[in-house]
């Protein structure tokens, strides 16, 4: 089973550098821009499996290393693109997805090895059971985020470009502004209910988890925090849009502005710990 | 190869001289009609077009092809002076061929990848049809030449992108909205660029339009222009989804407030009416012939500064009819002429990238059809077909061979040695005769069918092979 996991593990990066490819050749050349990708359901059933074999192998979900989470983001990343495309019927801006999927995989990917290679059977997940499983709508949940900000980057560039009548590279080849706001706030809408699940899960749980019984973690603290910023700047911009009538562009801005600063608290939590 | 073309076009004659000796309408009939009763021509076809008049034609080996050809465009022009002989030029064969493939691919055109090219060909290919006038040659070599231009079309990006500045208006407008059958659009103006403007918009999929005009009766005979349009009447680089826009049916009498007619789709309103609709539509087409902007920042700058959905508007009157601080307002996209200009030549910048893609595709099929032609020949399907039946020969002799005697082997081969000679005896003479005697297209069917019933091409590609 190690061989098999091996080999996946070096697959999955593999595919999605292929689809980034694939994706980059209908960004510049302008051409199947409506056609569905096949590939996308290919590597995210073969994502799926390297999990699941995963999972068994080491007797516990893959949410507990940071290299494990990246590649669960990186395949929730596929997902959520995939059910984009599902229903906008636009591949333009595939190619900026499935970079960043290919990246994070990658980076997963080299990490993993490593702990393949110096698996045995002692190594072993420590089990919180089902409070782990917060983490799943987490991970989607910023993921969703991440691409409510690159949908939100590229809307603010096209609109830039249009705004000061420059009809250069990108030109044509990103799909129109009102399908990327409507991609980046729909993104944002799937990211403010996932972590509204995940501040219920993980706030009914708290009182189960080992972390309970001991003063509050730093690490905990930050993830709480982060949790819980993340969630704010969802509600901002929801409230904003549905009460407040704001423009797809002020959206856009704070989604981008939000996601920056989650990612720079996760980045310094990182450090930090 | 008896294939040949004479013609003039936008390259060796100015407009003033192609409308002189072009056979529009009728005339391209009467000139078939005339051509197959002289016996003029085995085959031929007339294109003409607003670029070209051409004469594709197989000949019967006269030497007067040009000057047949002249004198009957004379006749059919009145024409009293000669016709200046400078402005038409002529292709042989394979230069033939390879013109045509380069006018079906759109690489001969004015605007090179246009889409109507290949709509021309095929009707003056249509009519040549029907006069029997396009018969084996022509017709394999119009299927060959749709192909080319398809080939053209869908492996190279030849024919992208908007070249004219209605088309581009559209490509503007579709950078900002995905989907345009839920979006309204106002024309101020309705003149002639506006039309245009607007059937690219309705070809992309609005079904909601203003029409603003100083006189409310242009603006209502331009929404009846526009109600009628069928499938042709759109701009060139758009396909044509929706034949119509607005049903006549629907149409109401005049409506409380006095501004004009309306219906479900379409309604006229005088400029004074923009102020009040200027919300409830997504693009705006300016084209007036006014001096002075007629959207102004007095009258809309406080409605679109707070606007929440995009707009886009598109000026493409000189003098401008927008104010440009409108542009300044955070939802608004404004685009002038330069823009559009902007656009129209980078697509024309981006097609002649693609031109030798294109000519490789035209080179690579014109050579296939000259191996094709050159397969057609009587002596080289003689000796194939001799080939053919002493493979067949030789194989039935290996098979019963073994059944009989040495002595009666030697007889054997000689007995079928002779039956074959006999049995080739007729298919040869009849295409020795045919080459002789016969027209070309009665010939080159005759070799066709039969290379085809012994499946000589693929004895000739074996043999190749085994070389």
């Amino acid at each position: 089973m190690d061989m098999l996991i091996s080999i996946l593990n070096w697959l999955l990066p593999l595919g999605y550098l292929a689809l980034a490819i694939d994706y980059g050749a209908t960004f510049i050349l302008r051409n199947r821009t409506h056609v569905r990708n096949p590939g996308v359901m290919a590597a995210i059933a073969f994502h799926v499996l390297f999990l699941a074999l995963w999972s068994v192998r080491f007797k516990g979900l893959p949410l507990v290393s940071n290299y494990e989470i990246l590649s669960v983001v990186a395949l929730s990343s596929a997902i959520v693109y995939w059910a984009i495309e599902l229903v906008t019927r636009d591949r333009r801006a595939g190619v900026f997805v499935f970079m960043l999927i290919f990246l994070m995989q990658y980076t997963s990917s080299n990490w993993l090895s490593v702990m393949i290679a110096g698996a045995g059977d002692s190594i072993s997940h420590v089990q919180y059971g089902w409070g782990r499983l917060h983490v799943l709508p987490a991970v989607i949940a910023y993921t969703a985020m991440a691409m409510a900000a690159i949908y939100a980057t590229l809307y603010l560039i096209g609109r830039r470009n249009l705004k000061h009548h420059n009809f250069g590279l990108l030109f044509d080849r990103l799909p129109p502004l009102d399908l990327l706001g409507r991609m980046s706030f729909q993104s944002l809408l799937v990211g403010f209910a996932f972590m509204t699940a995940t501040m219920i899960t993980g706030g009914a749980l708290f009182h189960r988890s080992v972390e309970a019984a001991t003063p509050m973690d730093p690490k905990l603290l930050a993830k709480i925090i982060i949790g819980s910023g993340a969630w704010i700047i969802c509600a901002v911009d929801v409230f904003g849009k549905y009460a407040l009538k704001w423009s797809i562009s002020t959206v856009a801005r704070i989604a981008l502005a939000g996601f920056a600063i989650i990612a720079a608290l996760f980045v310094t939590s990182a450090a930090l710990s | 190869m008896k294939l040949s073309v004479i013609g003039i076009s936008h390259r060796t004659a100015p407009v003033e001289a192609r409308e002189k000796y072009a056979l529009t309408g009728d005339l391209s009939l009467q000139f078939l009609r005339a051509a197959h009763l002289e016996n003029a021509f085995e085959e031929a076809m007339i294109l003409d077009t607003c670029n070209r008049t051409e004469l594709y034609f197989a000949e019967t080996g006269r030497e007067d092809c040009m000057e047949n050809f002249l004198a009957h465009v004379r006749k059919l022009k009145g024409l009293d002076e000669d016709v200046d002989r400078s402005l038409f030029y002529r292709h042989d064969g394979p230069a033939a061929v390879e013109h045509l493939f380069s006018v079906a691919a759109a690489l001969d055109s004015q605007i090179v990848g246009e889409h109507q090219i290949l709509g021309q060909l095929k009707d003056a290919y249509r009519l040549a049809s029907e006069e029997r006038t396009a018969r084996f040659l022509l017709n394999k070599l119009m299927h060959r030449a749709f192909r080319v231009g398809k080939r053209a079309r869908n492996e190279t990006q030849l024919g992208r992108g908007s070249v004219s500045v209605a088309s581009a208006a559209v490509d503007l407008a579709s950078q900002i909205f995905s989907d345009m059958s839920d979006k309204a659009v106002l024309l101020v103006g309705a003149g002639q660029t506006a039309e245009t403007a607007a059937k690219g918009l309705i070809s992309a999929g609005v079904r909601r339009v203003i029409v603003a005009n100083r006189t409310l009766a242009r603006a209502e005979e331009l929404i009846d222009r526009l109600a009628g349009m069928q499938r042709d009447d759109s701009d060139d680089d758009r396909p044509v989804r929706c034949p119509g826009l607005l049903r006549h049916s629907d149409r109401s009498e005049t409506d409380a407030s006095g501004s004009g007619r309306q219906g479900p789709n379409a309604r006229a309103i005088g400029l004074d009416g923009i102020a009040g609709v200027i919300d409830q539509v997504d693009m705006v087409i300016c084209s007036t012939g006014s001096e002075e902007p007629v959207l102004t920042v007095q009258e809309l700058g406080p409605r679109l500064s707070h606007r929440g959905r995009l707009l886009c508007i598109v000026d493409i009157a000189v003098p401008r009819d927008v104010d440009p601080r409108l542009g300044e307002s955070p939802n608004v996209f404004l685009h002038n002429l330069n823009d559009l200009d902007s656009v129209v030549q980078r697509n024309i910048a981006r097609r002649r990238q693609e031109i030798p893609r294109a000519k490789a595709i035209v080179q690579f099929e014109a050579e296939k059809f000259a191996n094709w032609y050159d397969s057609l020949q009587a002596a080289s399907t003689i000796t194939l077909l001799g080939k053919r039946f002493e493979l067949l020969r030789e194989a039935e002799i290996q098979r019963y061979g073994g059944k009989f005697s040495d002595s009666d082997a030697d007889q054997l081969r000689r007995f079928t040695e002779s039956l074959c000679k006999k049995i080739l005896h007729r298919p040869i003479s009849f295409l020795r005769d045919l080459s002789r005697d016969a027209p070309v297209s009665d010939q080159l069917l005759a070799v066709d069918t039969i290379r085809k019933m012994y499946e000589l091409d693929e004895l000739d590609e074996d043999l190749e092979s085994d070389e």
